[in-house]
């Protein structure tokens, strides 16, 4: 375990160094310590928690409603080739559109602020998910399909018991996948557009000439999204482990 | 044959433009317990779906208790030979017996008492709370199995439900499930392509051929198996009637003919 650490330590060593001697009139990097002071400084001010609680607040919010939209649209078209067949144009012209390229519109509709940034996220994390659900619904074990038909259980007793149990473990490797995205999204349109949240806060310290805090907010952002999609993945894990079928 | 719980009456199948079937007649009558044996591709798996009501003839019909077979019911119980994905992994023991009992809408408060009942009945009632992953092979089949009989079958239908399972195992559930049928009175077509599984198991062994035409259709042979009941590993399968039977019926799976 502790030689994951060795690289990491021995390049944020080097950095120290460089930083302190050579690189000690640099405007773009500072000395990994002066960026944990910056941090600590922001932490006390307040300024840590309140962007750091936006922007997973929004991402949070965004990936709620993308992913609850997506799993429903997705069982939709997994379960009715007719939905499908319809839908199938929409979906490959709209999915590959990258949301970033979005932020303008969502501007000029919800203007800057929560609404814009979650409707960003929730149109990111949408399609994977729709994508996932709906390839989630075919890979039900057809031969578990062929069991409902010869108990004959209805076709609504099929989905509660067999098509939705069996699609979990599927939904949660789309809930990961969709974690990261919110995550990346909501930074991102912070950085672009939205003055709010982490994003902003970094851009703000580059604006500043303040590397030591800009480099503080990285490690910050860094360290969260490592936690957050650890915490996924373990959560991904359990599930599948739980419902008994490989992810 | 009118008190036949099953029936068949020239039925033929074909799939993908191909005759997997040639017209066949037979009947499974109440308490009996008929064996299909064949060699791969001789359309065993098919003529027990065809039962089941997941085919549909090309011609001929399918009756179960007098009624022509137009899709599955539950007087046919079918036991898949894959328990692995035929059981829900995300529920007990207790809540795949639980499944067949929801399908029949067996109310909430009888439930429990039945599924304790068949899991008794196959020597599960310990394991009631294990998931699949948890049992082994030999207890998903038995667990299939339990499931089969809560939905109180008229038929069962079985489509090689030991082929996966090791020797030793299989044999015990030879016996077990031959118990079963001689305590439960059930009614059994049971497909397999191990011959001595077939006579050790079946009143009834029919023969079916692969690539069946005109002058030798699907059903090579229908023969009786006169080996007293209850049969034991050991003295049946040195039985006189099984040594006969075994040579006789050798030929059908793939040794000439």
């Amino acid at each position: 375990m502790w030689r994951a650490f060795v690289v990491p330590a021995l390049l944020l060593a080097a950095l120290e160094a460089w930083a302190r001697t050579v690189g000690a009139a640099s405007d773009a990097l500072a000395p990994p310590s002066a960026a944990v002071l910056a941090l600590a400084r922001a932490a006390t001010n307040g300024s840590l928690w309140t962007a750091t609680a936006f922007t997973l607040g929004s991402a949070a919010a965004g990936l709620a409603i993308g992913f609850a939209l997506g799993v429903l649209a997705g069982c939709a078209l997994g379960l009715s080739r007719r939905a499908a067949a319809f839908a199938f144009a929409g979906v490959e012209v709209l999915r590959p559109v990258p949301s970033v390229a979005l932020i303008p519109l969502a501007m000029l509709v919800f203007g800057f602020g929560v609404r814009m940034e979650l409707a960003v996220v929730a149109f990111a994390t949408f399609w994977p998910v729709l994508v996932l659900a709906q390839a989630a619904v075919r890979q039900v074990e057809p031969q578990l399909l062929e069991v409902a038909r010869a108990l004959q259980l209805g076709r609504a007793a099929t989905l509660r018991a067999i098509v939705l149990p069996a699609m979990v473990p599927r939904l949660f490797v789309a809930l990961r996948l969709a974690v990261a995205i919110a995550l990346v999204v909501a930074v991102t349109v912070e950085i672009a557009a939205n003055p709010h949240g982490m994003g902003y806060e970094l851009m703000t310290a580059q604006q500043s000439l303040d590397p030591a805090l800009m480099l503080g907010w990285l490690g910050w952002i860094g360290l969260l999204g490592w936690g957050i999609n650890a915490a996924a993945l373990a959560l991904q894990h359990h599930v599948a482990r739980r419902m008994g079928a490989a992810a | 044959m009118t008190d036949a719980v099953l029936a068949f009456d020239e039925v033929a199948i074909h799939l993908g433009g191909r005759e997997i079937v040639s017209p066949t007649s037979f009947g499974v009558a109440r308490g009996e317990f008929v064996c299909i044996i064949g060699p791969s591709g001789c359309g065993k798996t098919t003529l027990l779906r065809a039962a089941a009501g997941f085919v549909a003839p090309t011609a001929g019909r399918v009756r179960r208790l007098g009624r022509t077979v137009e899709g599955p019911g539950r007087e046919a119980a079918f036991v898949f030979q894959d328990y692995g994905r035929a059981l829900l992994p995300w529920r007990n023991a207790e809540g795949n017996v639980a499944l067949a009992l929801e399908a029949a809408g067996v109310p909430k408060a009888e439930q429990p008492a039945r599924i304790a009942a068949v899991l008794q009945t196959v020597g599960l009632a310990t394991h009631a709370k294990r998931f699949p992953a948890e049992l082994s092979g030999g207890m998903q089949q038995r667990l299939q199995i339990a499931r089969c009989l809560a939905q109180q079958p008229a038929l069962m239908l079985m489509d090689e439900p030991f082929g996966a399972l090791d020797a030793l195992t299989r044999e015990a559930l030879q016996d077990e499930i031959a118990g079963l049928v001689r305590r439960e009175g059930l009614t059994v077509l049971f497909v397999t392509h191990d011959l001595e599984e077939a006579i050790y198991l079946g009143d009834r062994v029919i023969a079916l051929r692969a690539n069946p035409t005109r002058d030798k259709p699907s059903v090579a042979a229908m023969i009786d198996v006169r080996i007293p009941q209850p049969r034991e590993q050991l003295t049946a399968k040195e039985h006189p009637e099984f040594l006969r039977l075994r040579r006789e019926l050798y030929g059908f799976l793939g040794h000439g003919h």
